[in-house]
């Protein structure tokens, strides 16, 4: 029995939350498995930010260009958390207190206020990394006094108060556009237009020194006041977003807490296994609902082949998708820039088999946008058995439109590393390059398709207990990956290498027809109904 | 026939001949058998002793079988971007050249009272309205037999009588229908043979009330119509 009860009649939150704490048993593996992630993560990040913080002290130096795609992507981070928020509310309560205490006669400033506190501290939290971070980016370029470096303490603490301030307030001001669903878009937009315009910045600032140089040079005019009074601004942002928000709880919409509570958990258990299908099933349905489309009639011409033509038909489906979401089309176009940037943020140089990685996640994520239908298939076949459309056929036809994308993404991101010089673009080179791109893309599409494939992703299945064993979700992912990497192998060789021959082209078409011919006849085999 | 999931048998005895042009209503109270019968003539479920016979041999889960079977069950998971329309539109498509009775997408969008939304995603429609999709797209091609699992579901009752007309309409021009439900009203309306299940056995073969009409049960194992037909 609750006790504590306000003087209108209704429990205290704290009384509540405590009950259901006081009988709630967390086994001891949750502990260990939360210490784990947490240990991963530490481990992981200190290794990875070592090397730029380091440049705080002066030493690990950078090119201009380096400094200015260092601190593009930085920003583009910011952008990319504010995304990554807003798929999670960014306002949310576990879905089983958004069943059990957000639709009561309960405070709803007590219910909210803990989710609000959490939101805005972790966004402080990872603000003050990203400002610090930003800092650390520009560091050999900055003159914090007479000595120039290391960079005074000061500094620190300013970038660190700035970088929270300002992700604070971005992240309240999503929850305050979180009941409205234009307002919810706008944010969306912008933080892509932000994420873009640093992408672009950054390969700009790589492509011509001139730019980088300038960038840098003001980074060397920058002074401890102009550090205040942009931690200043920060903060005060970040104040009047917290009282707007403090206002806005008593009467923040119910209905809206609860649906983007329960998709925020999906989405948290869909992330922990690496359940992408469902990931991306979400992401669509979320995009469609509410819509108003046009109809529009399907393609003729049955009967010029009518034992071909029902595949078609329904391949076609994925084309009109695509086509009804052009940022989908933007945001691949735009991310062919990934490559150069990587190169330049990272390893400096477009070789190696980190820029080959780069490329091939990109093509098979290209790919994978042209088979939502054949997702929705291989997860439930009910529409497909309607159809009476032939499995094999369809799955051929449905191979189309993935190998055109990847083969898109990879022409282009191999044409930008040439133009940005970052590949070397000697006249003939210059044209294998892409072309070898054009000619790997069916072979990134195997991946794509068998993503789409793959079975719904069981947690519960752990797989056989062997010190070297991996959960049977984990290899069927890595599965995947591989028939990319075999189906584009002969570029992303040359890429590793930074050479590219007219045998790297002749190469490339056998492995993607090889690949991809015999992962449509082996998958038809294995399950010909799918 | 016996069916069993594991050690627990759901059918067991059960013996069935559906005869082309018939309708047969499987009735029962939850969990006696109905969804899986109609799962086993469909295919996607053996039985584990007996036969199922469809058009003259086992269900296959391929293009042809499916070119002659229309199974609604569960509602399925649409394509993502494509609306009502264009969903009805799709399936008559994938079945050219239409060779069968079926209706239009524009009269079953008026039939199925789908017109102000017809341009939307199916995820917008309430679930009436889905279910009304779902039944509207097994009808916008041609088929031989209708499998329909509960089709009354979320149907408003004016709607029921009007869905029975038309599996009346279907059947009246060669097709036959087997489903499951819990409306007597309904099965009557679309001239059903009444099959009670009841703990996974036939309690009642050939019930027949006011509209309830049909031969009884004959000849051995569970077998689908068009016995002496060709497979499709």
């Amino acid at each position: 029995m609750i006790a504590a009860a306000t003087a209108a009649g209704a429990p205290r939150v704290s009384a509540i939350r405590s009950f259901i704490r006081g009988r709630r048993r967390r086994p001891w593996y949750d502990w260990y498995s939360i210490a784990f992630v947490v240990v991963l993560a530490v481990v992981l990040l200190s290794d990875l930010l070592a090397q730029p913080f380091s440049r705080l002290a002066g030493s690990g130096g950078s090119a201009p260009a380096q400094a200015v795609a260092g601190a593009a992507l930085v920003i583009g981070s910011a952008a990319g958390l504010l995304a990554l928020a807003q798929a999670f509310g960014p306002l949310a309560l576990s879905p089983a207190d958004a069943c059990w205490l957000l639709l009561t006669p309960l405070d709803r400033r007590a219910v909210l206020r803990r989710p609000a506190a959490v939101t805005a501290a972790v966004s402080a939290v990872a603000g003050a990394a990203l400002g610090v971070l930003g800092l650390a980016m520009a560091g050999p370029y900055l003159r914090p006094g007479p000595v120039t470096h290391p960079v005074p303490w000061t500094w620190l603490v300013l970038a660190a108060v700035g970088g929270a301030g300002f992700l604070v307030a971005a992240m309240l001001a999503e929850v305050l556009a979180q009941p409205w669903p234009r307002w919810r878009a706008q944010m969306r937009l912008a933080g892509a237009v932000i994420g873009a315009v640093a992408v672009v910045g950054a390969v700009t600032g790589e492509r011509w020194t001139g730019v980088s140089r300038a960038v840098t040079a003001r980074f060397a005019g920058l002074s401890t006041g102009t550090f205040g009074l942009i931690a200043a601004v920060a903060a005060a942002a970040a104040c009047l977003g917290a009282v707007l928000v403090r206002r806005m709880l008593p009467r923040f919409p119910a209905g809206v807490v609860r649906a983007d509570s329960v998709r925020a958990g999906t989405t948290l258990l869909a992330a922990a296994f690496l359940n992408v299908p469902l990931l991306t099933w979400m992401a669509e349905d979320s995009h469609w609902r509410g819509r108003l489309l046009t109809s529009r009639p399907w393609p003729r011409g049955a009967a010029f082949a009518p034992r071909l033509f029902p595949a078609f038909v329904l391949a076609w489906a994925d084309w009109r998708r695509l086509a009804r979401r052009p940022a989908v089309l933007t945001a691949l176009a735009v991310s062919t820039l990934a490559p150069a940037l990587a190169g330049a943020a990272f390893t400096g140089h477009a070789h190696g088999w980190t820029m080959a990685a780069v490329l091939l996640a990109g093509a098979i994520a290209a790919g994978t946008q042209g088979t939502a239908a054949t997702r929705r298939d291989a997860n439930d076949p009910t529409l497909r058995r309607l159809l009476g459309v032939d499995a094999g056929t369809a799955l051929a036809a449905r191979a189309v439109l993935p190998a055109l994308l990847g083969a898109a993404w990879l022409t282009l991101a191999l044409a930008l590393l040439v133009l940005t010089g970052e590949l070397p673009g000697r006249p003939l080179d210059g044209w294998l390059w892409p072309l070898s791109g054009l000619a790997a893309g069916a072979g990134a599409a195997a991946a794509a398709l068998r993503i789409a494939r793959s079975a719904p992703i069981n947690p519960t299945d752990q797989g056989p207990d062997t010190p070297i064993s991996a959960p049977p979700w984990l290899v069927t992912r890595a599965g995947s990956v591989l028939l990319g990497l075999a189906g584009a192998y002969p570029t992303l060789r040359a890429v590793r290498a930074g050479q590219v021959h007219g045998s790297t082209f002749a190469a490339q078409l056998a492995f993607s027809a090889v690949v991809l011919g015999g992962y449509l006849v082996l998958a038809l085999r294995s399950a010909p109904s799918r | 026939m016996r069916v069993a999931y594991g050690s627990f048998v759901v059918l067991e005895d059960v013996d069935l001949t559906v005869a082309d042009g018939e309708v047969v209503a499987a009735t029962g109270v939850n969990g006696a058998g109905k969804s899986t019968l109609l799962s086993c003539l469909a295919g996607l479920h053996r039985p584990v002793a007996g036969t199922v016979a469809v058009f003259g041999s086992p269900p296959r889960d391929d293009a042809a079988f499916w070119r002659a079977v229309a199974l609604v069950a569960d509602q399925p998971t649409w394509y993502p971007g494509l609306t009502v329309r264009e969903h009805l539109e799709l399936v008559r498509r994938t079945h050219e050249p239409v060779s069968g009775w079926c209706l239009g997408a524009d009269e079953l969008i008026d039939t199925f009272g789908l017109a102000v939304r017809a341009d939307a995603v199916p995820l917008d429609l309430s679930s009436g309205q889905r279910q009304r999709l779902s039944l509207a797209a097994a009808l916008a091609r041609p088929s031989r037999l209708l499998l329909l699992d509960e089709p009354e579901q979320s149907l408003d009752p004016g709607f029921r009588q009007e869905l029975a007309g038309l599996l009346v309409e279907y059947t009246g021009h060669g097709g036959t229908v087997v489903m499951a439900t819990h409306d007597l009203d309904f099965a009557a309306a679309a001239g059903a043979r009444r099959l009670l299940l009841a703990d996974g056995r036939v309690a009642a073969p050939g019930l027949t009330g006011p509209g309830l009409t049909g031969p009884g049960l004959t000849g051995p194992g569970l077998t689908g119509p068009g016995l002496a037909g060709p497979n499709p």
